[in-house]
């Protein structure tokens, strides 16, 4: 036994690679353990081994021994198994918790072999395959299992149905990668998983926390799925309850047995039963069993209103998340990423989280500095979250002064940081009382921003987008900090994107960025676009292109009549754009397109008699006016806008008035209207009588 | 000593009913009263071979199995690997402890970077302490530093570690206490705790937790009534209120 004195030689990764191929067992084992227990925890050597090719070379030891009969493998002696057992050791921790190791490991074509070995005679062989193969389905990279195939499906259940601890969470690993679809979920539950997965609750640490994240996977998003878990549960809590000699319970039980949908009205959703095992799990003395107990409860009352609402449970899972933030580890690190899953868009949740002061407790974190990348990302997220409805949350935000620290991670390396705090700021910036007093005009913020449109990853782009559509809309006049930072060239730039949300997410600042701006910042803005880039993206492919694209031309054209004369720039490449493009759009792009031809028609007589062209055109295949499709839409909205476009031309102290009011009743867009006096929406009926009114002072002849 | 705990929280529930004045306890009362709770045997020798398991005391968690029929709820050939690696630890044989980690379980310094980081530095501080300088700052920089980079928390005591190659005299220096003993002690208990946890066993055993209860209950009782109390654990003897 070495003491302390005596230090075992390091061999060095080349020698030991070297060694690997020695005919000798003995030599190959010692070179494998070593490889092992260089490797393990340290992602710098495997990085380095990695280089030099071990993968492949261990794989290719492994391979043979998967091959073979098992039962040429029975009576193999102890050093294969050892072999095998150090080969699958060290592939395994190639796979851990690092990427280019698990694809290294697939490429190595390792994967079937792994597979093969579980069943293997020898216990110690499945254990380190089974704990390898579980490596490798922590990583995204895994391949999908295919379980709804009968064959895989019955293997699926051997595994959760083994004796090795190892074994079962390779199943719960398996169902947590590869259960995307309802049709999957459905599948294992009908195939009895659940039951088993239930049982695993009891198991070990690892066996808990796998079959935990499994669960997760299997409810997301399918309430059918979880009802059938509860319903399940529940009949098991009854025939609990029958075990007391108590002859009353007992009659109860038999009218509550197989229908769960009274069980839920009797016992509740949660006492006693089904959730029950999952609910005590919160409780675990380990920080990581209950962050994932409280990540599947999540996913329960997200799938499904009828679990999980009441206001205890809440509270609990509020305060739990943000008790396990306080953990330096990775469970920490996972904690706000869960807490974001909870409050997301739910007002009720945020402000209990709010009251349980949650933005402080987050702007704590964020004030410490030096925050593993993924902690600092979804602190962002989970204040994004909370800032996205409510103002309480946003001026507590800000008064705790870790603006800056956001400002800092729009520059961070991690691109994932760099877009949660656009998202973050997004949220923030949605306080107009800060935004009118000019605060996120801040020269700071404005360049990251603006630095963040050349950003490599789409989403940082787009994310940053987000944010500068915010605080481009600062109601004083001073839009200026944007435009003298260069900003205005950057987003132009990106509504040529190739990318449609990128060009979706930039014609969205822009329309803000008009909206209300005085003269000389459209003009700034009209000069940089220009009217055929325009009139190119009212036509874009996308619907919701086309619908930003108009917007932001609707604001162009609010205001003076000056603004008007933009859509007449460039022989009116963009009235026409708008109305030929007009005649083939969904409700909300017709909305847009309508309140444009509005703007335009409150302007002089040439302008309205411009609209009007538009709306008499005939369409291509003579088809009716859209007009009258319009006024006959069944949202209200688009009826609105179209009546205001008449309105405006009606208007009767304009001198052409009259003749436009001909024009229009000749081809039956008056008489639509007649029919419309009594409409539904409030709105619209008004803008109908304005319309009527302003056509009886013509005479009634004319009516 | 489980039943002396329910009487005293039963006690405590009971005054809590009654008057303000303080009651006074006779030591015939306090034990009919503790003969009254029926403690099964069984419940005692599961909680004796916790601590026997859980401390690692595997010679005499036999002999309690085999003269109490207690089962141990693990297999007690895991306790000899643990205490091997803890008495690894112990003795400075940080390598030696590694590798009986990685052949008991791979997946604990794998995803505990924390745990390998303290081992690792438990081995820098071995090199030191057997005059390995050359070694010593080789080994900091090939093992040391790309942990302080992987994870900033590190940083910090990685200083304070590195810190030793700078003095001659290193028992004497401001970072000496890194080579005391109760270093090892320390890395040596953190590595028990993670085997333990990778077996999902509490890495502490019951006994203690419920002395300390006991303790708890009888100050609570202290401030309600007049009652023999255990004042030495040791001895668990009842003593006499002094009236």
């Amino acid at each position: 036994m070495p003491t302390a004195n005596t230090t075992i030689p390091i061999h060095g990764p080349v020698d030991l690679l070297t060694r690997l191929d020695s005919p000798d067992p003995e030599t190959k084992l010692k070179a494998l353990r070593e490889i092992k227990n260089q490797i393990i925890g340290n992602r710098t050597k495997k990085l380095s081994f990695l280089k030099l090719g071990a993968v492949p070379a261990v794989a290719s030891i492994l391979s043979p021994y998967a091959t073979e009969a098992d039962s040429q493998l029975a009576d193999s002696d102890v050093s294969t198994s050892n072999i095998i057992v150090q080969s699958a050791a060290v592939l395994g921790s190639f796979a851990c918790g690092f990427d280019a190791g698990v694809r290294a490991v697939l490429d190595a074509g390792s994967f079937p072999h792994l597979i093969r070995l579980l069943f293997n005679p020898d216990e110690k062989v499945v254990d380190a395959s089974a704990r390898s193969l579980r490596m490798i389905y922590q990583s995204k990279l895994a391949p999908k299992y295919e379980f709804v195939q009968e064959k895989n499906m019955e293997f699926l259940i051997s595994l959760i149905n083994s004796e090795c601890e190892n074994v079962t969470g390779l199943g719960a690993s398996i169902i947590t990668h590869s259960c995307e679809t309802s049709a999957e979920q459905r599948a294992l539950c009908d195939a009895g998983v659940l039951k088993k997965l239930i049982s695993l609750l009891e198991g070990s640490l690892s066996q808990k926390n796998a079959t935990l994240e499994s669960l997760a996977a299997v409810f997301k998003n399918n309430p059918e799925v979880i009802s059938k878990f509860v319903g399940l549960e529940n009949e098991r809590a009854v025939e609990g309850s029958l075990s007391p000699r108590d002859s009353s319970l007992e009659s109860l039980g038999t009218v509550l047995k197989n229908n769960p949908e009274s069980v839920s009205k009797f016992v509740g959703p949660e006492s006693g039963s089904a959730l029950s095992s999952i609910i005590e799990l919160t409780k675990d003395r380990y920080a990581r069993t209950r962050l994932l107990a409280c990540m599947c409860l999540i996913v329960i009352r997200n799938a499904s209103p009828n679990y999980l609402q009441d206001v205890g449970i809440k509270a609990k899972l509020v305060y739990l998340l943000l008790e396990l933030l306080d953990d330096p580890g990775q469970v920490g690190d996972e904690a706000p990423f869960v807490f974001s899953s909870l409050v997301a868009g739910k007002e009720d949740l945020q402000k209990l989280a709010f009251e349980d002061n949650a933005v402080n407790k987050f702007c704590n974190q964020l004030q410490k500095g030096q925050l593993h990348p993924k902690r600092l990302q979804g602190i962002l997220l989970a204040l994004a979250d909370l800032c996205s409805k409510l103002e309480g949350c946003r001026l507590t935000f800000l008064s705790l002064k870790v603006l800056n620290q956001v400002i800092d991670a729009l520059t961070h390396d991690c691109a994932d940081v760099r877009t949660s705090a656009c998202i973050c700021l997004r949220s923030v910036t949605r306080s107009i009382k800060n935004l009118c007093a000019g605060y996120f005009m801040n020269e700071m913020l404005v360049i990251s921003l603006i630095r963040l449109l050349d950003d490599p990853s789409v989403s940082a782009q787009v994310a940053a987008l987000g944010a500068i559509s915010n605080i481009v809309v600062d109601f004083t006049t001073r839009k200026s900090t944007f435009i003298q930072c260069g900003g205005i060239k950057q987003l132009v730039q990106l509504t040529k994107s190739m990318d449609s949300t990128v060009r979706f997410n930039a014609l969205w600042a822009l329309k803000n960025m008009m909206f209300l701006a005085d003269d000389r910042c459209k003009e700034g803005i009209f000069l940089e676009l220009t009217g055929s880039l325009l009139a190119s993206l009212i036509c874009d492919p996308e619907p919701c292109v086309q619908e930003q694209a108009l917007a932001l031309v609707r604001n162009l054209v609010d205001g003076c009549i000056k603004s008007i004369e933009y859509v007449f720039a460039e022989d009116g490449i963009l009235l026409d754009a708008v109305g030929r493009q007009l005649h083939n759009v969904s409700d909300e792009v017709g909305i847009q397109g309508m309140y444009l031809l509005g703007n335009v028609a409150s302007g002089n007589e040439f302008h309205k008699e411009a609209v009007m062209q538009q709306l008499l055109a005939q369409a291509d295949n003579g088809a009716q006016s859209f007009v009258i499709k319009f006024l006959q839409s069944s949202d209200s909205r688009l009826r609105t806008a179209a009546v205001w476009v008449i309105v405006n031309l009606t208007f009767p102290s304009c001198p052409g008035a009259f003749g436009r009011l001909v024009q229009l009743k000749n081809a039956g867009i008056i008489s639509q209207i007649r029919n419309m006096v009594n409409d539904s929406c409030l709105d619209v009926k008004l803008r109908v009588r304005t319309v009527i009114t302003q056509s009886m002072t013509f005479g009634d002849g004319l009516a | 000593m489980m039943s002396l705990f329910w009487i005293v929280i039963r006690q405590l529930a009971e005054i809590e009913a009654m008057a303000a004045s303080k009651k006074v306890i006779t030591r015939e009362e306090w034990e009919k009263k503790l003969n009254d709770v029926k403690i099964r045997k069984e419940d005692m020798n599961k909680l004796v071979m916790n601590f026997l398991v859980t401390e690692g005391y595997v010679d005499a968690a036999e002999k309690f199995q085999m003269e109490s029929g207690t089962e141990p709820d693990i297999d007690l050939a895991t306790i000899t690997d643990r205490m091997a690696v803890k008495k690894a630890v112990q003795c400075g044989n940080v390598e030696d402890a590694i590798e009986k980690v990685n052949d008991l379980n791979p997946e604990i310094l794998d995803t505990n970077p924390q745990l390998f980081f303290h081992l690792q530095q438990q081995r820098f501080i071995e090199l030191i302490r057997n005059g390995k300088v050359e070694e010593a700052l080789e080994f900091a920089q090939e093992e040391l530093a790309p942990r302080g980079e992987e994870n900033q928390s590190f940083l910090e005591e990685l200083e304070r570690t590195v810190a030793l190659l700078a003095f001659e005299d290193v028992s004497n220096c401001p970072v000496g206490g890194l080579l005391d003993i109760s270093q090892r002690l320390k890395t040596a208990s953190e590595v028990n705790a993670a085997i333990l946890t990778s077996q999902s066993r509490e890495k502490d055993p019951k006994l203690p937790s419920l002395l300390k209860m006991l303790l708890w209950a009888q100050n609570q009782l202290d401030e309600k009534a007049v009652y023999p109390r255990i004042n030495d654990l040791s001895t668990a003897m009842l003593e006499d209120p002094a009236v």
